[in-house]
């Protein structure tokens, strides 16, 4: 019996160090002189999945020439598009080619290259309205779709304030809303909505004329005027040598034809790209999930005693993390810790992100175990002479772990749930390839569907576990002891 | 032999619980100390398993103070079992009683399962070593709470109302459990269950208010107390 328990504790260790190996394996390998640039990789034909799978776009090919002037490898970063200026100041990556409008609330923060194309703001509408609907002014209290942060949601609010702006996270989502009756138009650039719109055969047409033009160009941290100056050198060389507009004529005039778009994604594709994100979503998990455990643990035993000095500084850091958005939190450790010498990756990030959130829900779940555990039964273990960490391995923990493995498996649940909230800072999890397949495909509640399955395959057997584990300390009766 | 000299014990909001106690227990006997609840009787019981530390005097074990005693010279040499058991609900019978004498006394697994089926055998509840506390009935758990206590050989056992779970049949059987046992283990019992004293004691003392008001042999007691 001896010996297995100490089995079962080298095998903990051993996972342990295991997931250790693989935190380092995340680890960038070093600051080599890479190019780093961010993108959605959710923006076609800026950027976007080829059906093979592929980043491909108007975006990536800039990125690629410009790397290749600057002579320097190219790393390309995919992260949301709520994010990627916040990651650009974090130091996360030296530029962001991703279509960035340059306007005079982001230059107050970044420093912006020449432009490298010029983006026009295009009304789109409902071919089956496009008789009564001429132009925006039309749209008079009604509701028009923007993506969230785009500055097409400036304009309209400031120059249309009676008509409604509905903000969305992806083109897809206004594609979806413009079906379902919930907006009468969107505001799009207008390369990108014609090009999004024959690509998924939607029946929307442009309304009106250009709304305005803007300059689409490259925003460099103001720290370093050097890499600016290069990359508007490389810029203005590529525009002179009619490089820019080779790729421009190759996405825009030639559709991109011949570039792996036409036949939509594959299959094979589909299932690498799920099982690579899910695989990724499980790592995270139970890597939080372990490591929450362990540190829940005496954490839970400090917010029992109550007895430390570690006491109040514990309980208040708890109730903070719980009282605070789960979001909040990965957006400050991701983009804060490097501003305090400390450079995570994603997957670091949101690993140390959840595992002290995890850790704080557990050890409020164990302490309320530990709480009803008999105070007797401590005293009866000292009558027999066994010293406080045997009564606590003994006899109080693993009463007080039957007590909280109910709702502990109600933790591992949520928190598994939580992993989709990742993807902010730029982790390829299950539900960001998701969304870079509806991308390209539409079909929005297909790929959804899967995902919603792929996560109750893993939270069902969780959850009946569960129930199992409780009906078992039921039959055996001390529930509630 | 464990002698008391002159204890004094306060609660901690300052009242008085314990006053000028002196008493020893020879070894070979069955003590009772009786009196009404709040007389203070339990409370002497945890002086004496340094579960309460006394304001004054001393309790002495072969004539050194237990506070001196290591916590495992003193687990050995006294056990106690409190009024409501506390069985460890996640352990079978069996387990219940091997934890000790494997973690403290060093046994391994083999030899403490032996002594403890010896000892379930000699309390007559040897069919229950595979149960768990929640199944087994009051004064089964009542006599798995005392062989829990002896596995670990004590000279003294300290028992705190240990009749109070029982009927009047299973009351007269444990009675007779502890006069074969007796040899071996000097028992102190708190009890405000005269009957049973009067069948089972050597000796006791009567506590009131903190202070022994009476000694001697139990029939005594009962005359002096006009019952």
């Amino acid at each position: 019996m001896k010996a297995k328990k100490v089995n079962l504790f080298f095998k903990i260790v051993l996972i342990f160090t295991g997931f250790l190996a693989l935190w380092n394996t995340c680890l960038y390998a070093g600051k080599s002189q890479k190019l780093r640039v961010a993108l959605t990789g959710k923006f076609p034909p800026f950027s976007f999945y080829s059906g093979k799978g592929r980043l491909i776009g108007f975006d990536v090919d800039v990125s690629k020439a410009i790397a290749r002037k600057l002579n320097r490898d190219l790393e390309i970063v995919t992260t949301e598009w709520d994010g990627i200026l916040a990651g650009l100041l974090a130091g996360k990556y030296d530029a962001i080619i991703g279509s960035m409008a340059k306007t005079p609330q982001r230059e107050e923060v970044v420093n912006f290259s020449i432009p490298y194309y010029i983006s026009g703001a295009q009304l789109f509408i409902h071919e089956d309205n496009k008789d009564e609907i001429e132009n925006i002014d039309a749209l008079r209290g009604k509701r028009i779709g923007v993506g969230l942060g785009e500055t097409y949601e400036h304009y309209l609010r400031k120059n249309y304030p009676d008509i409604q702006v509905v903000t969305y996270k992806s083109t897809v989502d206004i594609f979806q809303d413009m079906l379902n009756g919930r907006i009468d138009g969107f505001v799009t650039d207008k390369l990108v909505g014609l090009y999004q719109i024959e690509k998924g055969r939607m029946p929307f047409v442009t309304a009106g004329k250009l709304l305005y033009e803007e300059s689409i160009a490259i925003p460099v941290v103001q720290e370093r005027p050097q890499l600016l100056k290069k990359i508007n050198k490389a810029l203005a060389e590529m525009k002179r040598k009619g490089e820019l507009a080779a790729i421009y004529k190759k996405w825009f005039e030639e559709k991109g034809k011949d570039f792996e778009t036409a036949a939509g994604i594959e299959t094979k594709i589909i299932v690498k790209k799920l099982g690579k994100g899910f695989a990724i979503t499980l790592l995270v998990a139970f890597s939080a999930l372990l490591m929450g455990f362990v540190l829940a643990i005496p954490s839970a035993v400090i917010l029992n005693n109550k007895a430390f000095f570690i006491y109040y500084p514990l309980r208040s850091f708890n109730d903070f993390i719980r009282g605070t958005p789960l979001l909040i939190q990965l957006f400050f450790v991701y983009f804060g810790a490097p501003q305090v010498g400390v450079m995570l990756t994603p997957i670091q990030a949101a690993i140390l992100t959840l595992t002290v959130n995890s850790s704080a829900y557990m050890s409020e779940v164990i302490r309320s175990g530990l709480m009803s555990v008999d105070c007797g039964q401590i005293l009866a273990a000292k009558a027999l002479g066994l010293s406080r960490l045997q009564s606590f391995r003994y006899i109080i923990w693993p009463q007080a772990f039957r007590i909280a493995l109910p709702p502990l498996m109600n933790s591992v649940v949520a928190l598994m749930k939580d992993t989709a909230l990742i993807a902010v800072i730029s982790v390829g999890e299950v539900i960001r390839e998701a969304q870079s397949i509806i991308s390209v495909t539409y079909n929005p509640m297909k790929y959804y569907f899967i995902v919603a399955v792929m996560f109750f395959i893993f939270t069902f057997p969780l959850m009946k576990l569960a129930g199992r584990i409780e009906k078992k300390i039921k039959e055996k009766g001390f529930a509630n002891a | 032999m464990l002698e008391i000299k002159n204890v004094r014990y306060l609660y901690p909001d300052g009242t008085r619980a314990l006053e000028d106690i002196s008493i020893n227990f020879p070894r070979e006997h069955i003590l009772a100390l009786l009196g009404r609840s709040g007389s203070g009787k339990t409370t002497l019981l945890k002086c004496i398993g340094r579960f309460l530390k006394v304001e004054r005097g001393k309790i002495l074990l072969g004539g050194r103070s237990v506070y001196d005693l290591s916590e495992i010279d003193l687990r050995r040499s006294i056990g106690i079992v409190f009024q409501d058991l506390y069985l460890f609900p996640h352990l079978r019978v069996i387990d219940n009683m091997t934890l000790a004498p494997r973690l403290v006394m060093g046994e391994d697994s083999k030899q403490a399962k032996d002594t403890a089926m010896v000892t379930l055998k000699k309390l007559g509840i040897d069919d229950i070593w595979d149960k768990y506390p929640s199944q087994i009935s009051g004064g089964q758990a009542q006599r798995v709470a005392i062989a829990r206590a002896l596995v670990l050989r004590p000279k003294y056992l300290l028992l705190d109302e240990p009749t109070s779970a029982l009927d009047v049949d299973t009351t007269d059987e444990f009675g007779r459990w502890l006069v074969r046992l007796k040899e071996e283990t000097t028992f102190i019992i708190v009890s405000h269950d005269v009957l049973f004293c009067e069948k089972t004691a050597t000796s006791g003392a009567l506590i009131e208010e903190g202070r022994i008001v009476s000694r001697g042999s139990i029939d005594n007691i009962l005359k002096k107390t006009k019952r």
